[in-house]
């Protein structure tokens, strides 16, 4: 055993200790007993099923009697343990696991020593607040340059495993300018860093002040917020809702906190003075699906929305299957179905319900109309403030409670919309003086549109006339959160169904994680603080692991979405929780900084070549004694290949843009809209611009294993797959940037150098140059008698040169060092 | 481990060529079967692969397949609420203030020594019902069309899982070595209910296993045609070339991983011939289009489809999905079911025949059915000649044939109104189970490890339906 993890044991050992035992105990619950729990008990005695009325998930529920009547656990007291009786037991009709093998006899000794020492549950570590670990020492103090390279290299050191040397200069180069903007460095950044001697650090700092970092860290982003250009469901029409995404570039380019990031996300529009980015940023939750499919109840899709902000919220921050607890208790970790439901109630009062128009929206006004718009919005605004001022004058009190006592009447209740009758009837119930606002306003809204008063009418049909106006404005209306004036009452849903509603629940946090602040509202922005505090176990951690998993191709824990107890395990324990509390306490949460430190640290330096004895030792290289090495993403891609072509546009922000997609992929019935390819430079954005719809996902970055956006993605499972191959060698994206790098290359002096320079960031050996000239020569053989493929492949101004230089481009934008980060 | 791994490492030849979605024949195979499969199960794989001819839209049973006399003598009628018994309608006729039952528009009749009734609409698939196994008693949990399509090709209504197609390819693997182990094929314009990539979507499996449409024209499958102005036999000098520049590492530490890169070039290579020869229907002798129908004369048809599919199964795909739309018939039902019927009942036929007469039908499982069922009340204006159907989650039709299926039989029933089924109900998840069954695999077993769980087709239910089986 490695001694990170004896350290761990240590410490859990210290803290049962402070338990109230007197001794250290032998065995340690999270590294013994819970292992065997999970796998050979709670799939029948946990969670979803509790057969023999037994749970063995939580410490109450071991202890406790089951349907038998025997209790399965008696601390300090094996013999009166049913568990252990049962496991042992030599006829195996009663021996448990039933109808399965035996638990071994060391598994058996080891329930028994633990059942003897009391029996204590140990919290799962993803739920205790990180402490900052101590730097271990380690062999060669002149290696680390940061302090996390102490964590990696005093693993090697147990392992008996040394460092890989810095990796060559141009290959740095390329890696980190890939990793910190998604796109290769110029050859001139190559030789001043190289040849002349630049600071690598400082270029680091210039490669995080490029306007182009945003948009690569954005796509990871994007893929967490399941962000698209459409509503998915089957109709898919399309949603306009792309100044989230520029948002996101923005608050990334602005290295906008990262506790603030989440909050802004979050509940933006419950800030004090909420600004229009802020609510903007609450789009983040408006990228659920809406269905417009005809038929359907939006009070399910409703609700299906609001589960899916719960879920994302969970895996987003907290690294927590979620979803298994909608319908039931967890199987595994320590979150019951009541605390999903008041989880739930935090997302459950806000005002969008499916609707086809996304309502509520925030209009972004034309210029020409935009004072006209603001005015509008600010006079419709004092009018509603007016109405309301009306309504609870003195003129109207005595009618106004009169109208009251109405509202038992089938009637006139029946009037009122369906949605707030039950808390209209609630707020009647209610003395006046005990209604809090909202409830007080959203019966005066009612009052005032049935009331018969004529100042009120006047008021009334002068606001529909400037809303409008309003509405005829040229604008981009984005869909936001928006909080209503009252809380929707939430109830437990039996079995997750919408339609079996259990008990009422009131908003809160789950019990196994640090609470909430007494005196936090419980409302979103609460609950969104209370995800970025520094008692969180999980949000720093998570985070910090997503990084990771972005540069060095997988995660210190590989399972990014799945931090419980069914998670990988991790590959650094102590390093993890350095990281996490690093970028909280040193950071301040600030992205630029932490990924700073990474970049600039000497693990993540290290080459990537690989020797045989390492690869046999570490395929996957877990413990990081090279540089990582692995396929660059479907947005890397493309962008790469119009970036070293020189057709790359450097255009920011805006509505998403249709590059070249083969014909006939939108075949929608129900929308007109058809995909229509965009013209001039917007052909040539980057793939993060590309627009994205759910059901027919652009399909050459989809071949590249990116994600339909549908439901939140943690991690793109990296595949490798011959229709790979087949779009980087003919798509016409692939094509148009091979002509113009073989453009490129033929103004050059050495062509075929230049080429492979502009695409690698060095030049070629002599080898490589040699069949990259065979090459030439072969095409050219062909091309100099077929003048019409010549035209065919460039077009009416090319020549057999350039034809013969467009294979060889094609052929360099398919090289694996070009296809990889190394 | 492996089955939450990074799948892109690319560490070793063996590694690469197991989770490639087309593998180098046995080799791909032997490391791609599951080891879920292999242990402790006495299953014995009855069947390789399906050809799923899935209607899109929800096909009316009482029009087609599910006979019901009392309907046509209560013709006008008010559904009685003894049998509605206020269970869930969708919005569209939920404000309908009556709900009068409406007969079939077809008549029906009773065919093959099974004595199966048959309604004219389908007077070829009438003709070979003594080797169809028939499920009158499906139901299914979803009322709109997205949720219940979601439900049947993935196992849940929610977005997210892998399609039934990527998990037998997860499962089984390929039997070809340059053909995709799942591929789509969709009748074109047909209009109707639109039809997404997750259908055949990988949800959280690797992407090679998601399905690969194959569609009629230039390209059948994206991206496959060389750019104009390069030829075939450029191209191979290209990729000869490309083989060299990735040579020059043989040897060193990683030459493995550089290996596989030029191994999924020569793949992409293949599949540029492989896949055109496939949908290349001009060696098909007279006699197999006079079966199929002219249609099939005409790529992108239902009926060229479906000769198509038996292409794709004589060259070892495993999962063959296809889609034809058009069935959703809220109005105008007579007509419409009509124009559908004739599409689709030939060609149908002629798959399960052209699959016996080669000796396939024995290992080849064809399912023919839709995503619900539909109403025996009339949608909108009851008239002599027209009425519509709303959808129908609690029961419906659907037909299969081949592999280890007891054939000339019918399964389950409905009430006398067809509206609740009365005996053996067969739920989506038990098809799965038993389809599942047939090709050698315990769908409890089958599962993938993502977010903590195992996750598996059937999610945490389905039970195989063991009187299908012969």
């Amino acid at each position: 055993m490695n001694r990170f993890i004896t350290g761990y044991i240590l410490i859990a050992a210290a803290m049962l200790m402070f338990v109230g035992c007197s001794r250290a105990p032998e065995v340690s619950f999270n590294e013994q007993i819970r292992p065997i729990l999970n796998e050979r008990c709670v799939n029948c005695h946990g969670g979803i099923r509790r057969q023999g009325d037994l749970s063995l998930l939580f410490r109450h529920e071991a202890l406790a009697a089951a349907e038998s009547g025997e209790r399965a656990v008696v601390p300090l007291k094996p013999a009166e343990s049913e568990l252990l009786r049962r496991v042992s037991h030599t006829d195996p009709k009663h021996r448990m696991p039933q109808d399965d093998d035996p638990l071994t006899p060391e598994q058996i000794q080891t329930l028994h020593t633990w059942i003897a020492e009391g029996a204590q549950w140990e919290d799962h570590w993803a739920y205790v607040t990180p402490e900052r670990p101590a730097l271990p020492g380690v062999s060669d103090p002149a290696w680390p340059s940061e302090p996390l390279d102490h964590f990696i290299l005093s693993r090697l050191d147990e392992e008996g495993l040394s460092p890989s040397p810095e990796a060559e200069c141009p290959v740095l180069v390329r890696r980190v300018t890939l990793d910190l903007v998604g796109l290769p460095p110029k050859p001139e950044d190559v030789r001043q860093i190289c040849v002349d001697g630049g600071s690598y650090e400082t270029y680091v700092d210039s490669l995080q002040a490029s306007p182009t970092y945003g948009e690569r860290w954005a796509a990871m982003w994007l893929d967490l917020a399941r962000y698209a250009d459409s509503k998915g469901y089957e109709k898919d029409i399309g949603r306009t809702i792309w100044r989230y995404r520029d948002w996101v570039i923005q608050a990334l380019n602005d290295d906008l906190p990262f506790d603030q990031f989440t909050i802004e996300q979050l509940a933006g529009d419950l800030l004090p003075n909420a600004t229009e980015s802020q609510r903007i940023a609450t789009a983040f939750n408006r990228n659920t699906m809406t269905n417009t499919e005809g038929g359907t109840d939006d009070e399910e899709f409703r609700v299906a929305a609001v589960i899916d902000r719960v879920n994302t919220t969970w895996e987003v921050w907290q690294g927590t299957s979620f979803a298994c607890v909608q319908c039931h208790g967890h199987p595994y970790d320590p979150f019951t179905h009541e605390e999903y439901y008041e989880f739930f109630t935090f997302f459950n009062s806000t005002a969008d319900r499916d609707l086809d128009s996304e309502y509520p929206t925030l209009p972004l006004f034309e210029e020409e109309v935009a004072d006209e718009g603001s005015e509008l919005i600010e006079d419709i605004a004092q009018l509603e403030e007016d109405i309301i001022a009306r309504v609870r004058s003195h003129a109207l009190a005595e009618e106004r409670r009169a109208w009251e006592t109405t509202l038992d009447q089938p009637e006139i209740i029946g009037r009122v919309r369906l949605m707030l009758q039950n808390e209209v009837k609630r707020v009647v119930a209610t003395p006046e003086e005990q209604r809090g606002d909202g409830q007080q306003r959203t019966l005066d809204h009612i009052y005032a549109s049935v009331s018969d008063d004529p100042q009120l009418e006047r008021l009334r049909s002068e606001k529909v006339e400037k809303e409008q106006v309003l509405r005829t404005l040229n604008a981009v209306h984005t869909p936001i959160m928006q909080e209503l004036p009252f809380r929707r009452r939430t109830h437990v849903f039996e079995r997750g169904s919408f339609l079996l509603k259990g008990e009422p629940v009131e908003p809160n946090t789950p019990n196994a994680l640090p609470p909430m602040p007494e005196d936090a509202p419980r409302n979103r922005l609460g609950m969104a603080r209370w995800l970025v505090s520094r008692e969180n176990p999980l949000t720093a951690r998570v985070t910090v692991n997503r990084f990771w998993e972005q540069l060095f191709g997988i995660g210190l824990i590989e399972s990014l979405e799945d931090f419980g107890t069914q998670g990988l395990e991790r590959s650094h324990p102590d390093l993890l929780d350095y990281l996490a509390v690093s970028f909280m306490e040193d950071h301040s949460w600030s992205v630029k900084s932490f990924l700073r430190s990474v970049v600039i640290s000497s693990t993540y330096r290290q080459s990537s070549r690989v020797t045989g004895e390492l690869e046999a030792k570490d395929p996957r290289n877990r413990l990081l004694a090279r540089g990582a090495r692995f396929r660059l993403s479907a947005e890397q891609i493309r962008d790469q290949a119009l970036y070293v072509s020189g057709l790359l546009s450097p255009a920011m922000f805006g509505p998403s843009v249709m590059p070249p997609q083969p014909e006939g992929l939108w075949n929608n019935p129900y929308d007109a809209r058809r995909w229509q390819t965009s013209q001039g430079n917007d052909r040539y954005r980057r793939g993060i611009y590309t627009y994205w719809r759910r059901t027919v996902p652009y399909p050459s970055m989809a071949t590249f294993d990116s994600p339909s956006r549908e439901f939140c993605v943690s991690r793109r499972i990296r595949t490798n797959t011959p229709l790979q191959a087949l779009v980087s060698l003919n798509d016409p994206v692939f094509i148009e940037a091979a002509q113009a790098l073989a453009q490129r290359m033929l103004d050059s002096e050495n062509p075929l150098e230049a080429g492979y320079t502009y695409a690698i960031g060095v030049a070629p050996d002599e080898k490589v140059l040699d069949t990259l000239g065979s090459l030439y020569n072969d095409a050219m053989t062909h091309y100099t008698e077929h003048d019409d493929d010549v035209t065919t492949l460039t077009g009416d101004q090319g020549s057999a040169e350039l034809a013969g230089l467009t294979v060889v481009a094609n052929a360099i934008l398919n090289l694996d060092q070009f296809i990889m980060k190394e | 481990m492996h089955a939450c791994g990074n799948y892109d490492p690319l560490s070793t030849r063996r590694e690469f060529l197991g989770r490639l979605g087309m593998g180098l024949g046995g080799l791909a195979l032997s490391s791609l079967v599951n080891p879920a499969l292999a242990t402790g199960t006495d299953l014995i794989p009855r069947a390789k692969r399906i050809i799923y001819l899935f209607q899109s839209g929800g096909p009316s049973q009482f029009e087609l397949f599910d006979y019901k006399p009392q309907v046509n003598a209560m013709h006008g009628q008010e559904l009685p609420e003894s049998v509605r018994k206020g269970q869930r309608l969708t919005g569209m006729t939920g404000f309908q203030n009556t709900l009068p039952l409406a007969r079939s528009h077809f008549s029906f009749g009773q065919h093959g020594e099974s004595g199966t009734w048959v309604s004219e609409l389908m007077p070829h698939t009438a003709g070979i019902v003594d080797e169809l196994c028939f499920v009158k008693s499906m139901h299914t949990e979803a009322i709109n069309h997205d949720p219940a399509i979601t439900f049947f090709l993935t196992g849940s209504q929610i977005a997210g899982r892998p399609s039934f197609g990527s998990w037998l390819s997860y499962g089984l693997g390929t039997e070809n070595d340059n053909l995709p182990a799942f591929c789509v094929l969709i009748t074109k314009d047909k209009g109707g209910q639109p039809l997404y990539a997750r259908l055949w979507g990988n949800g959280f499996l690797p992407s090679q296993h998601q399905g690969v449409q194959f569609r009629s024209g230039m390209d059948p499958v994206l991206y496959l045609g060389n750019p104009d102005g390069v030829s075939s036999k450029q191209r191979r000098m290209q990729l000869d070339r490309l083989r060299e520049l990735h040579q020059l590492k043989e040897g060193a530490p990683g030459w493995e991983r550089i290996e596989s890169r030029i191994a999924q070039y020569e793949m992409a290579y293949r599949m540029q011939t492989s896949v055109p020869d496939v949908m290349d229907l001009s060696n098909e002798p007279d006699y197999i289009f006079d079966l199929y129908g002219e249609d099939a004369r005409e790529p992108g048809t239902f009926a060229a489809n479906c000769l198509l599919a038996r292409r794709l199964a004589e060259r070892g795909v495993r999962f063959i999905q296809l889609f034809h739309q058009g069935w959703d018939h809220h109005g105008g039902l007579p007509s419409g079911i009509r124009v559908q019927s004739g599409e689709t009942d030939q060609p149908s036929a002629a798959l399960v025949q052209d699959l016996k007469q080669r000796g396939m039908l024995d290992d080849t499982l064809v399912i023919w059915g839709g995503e619900f069922g539909r109403t025996n009340y009339c949608q909108g204006r009851l008239t002599d000649v027209d009425y519509g159907r709303d959808h129908h989650p609690r029961c419906f039709t659907l037909w299969m044939a081949g592999g280890g299926l007891r054939s000339g039989f019918s399964y389950g029933e409905t009430d006398d109104l067809g509206y609740n089924v009365v005996r053996d109900p067969v739920h989506v998840h038990d098809l799965q189970a038993t389809l599942m069954h047939l090709l050698g695999i315990d769908h409890e077993r089958l599962t993938f490890k993502y977010q903590g769980r195992r996750y598996r087709l059937t999610d945490v239910h389905g039970t195989v339906v063991k009187p299908l089986i012969a």
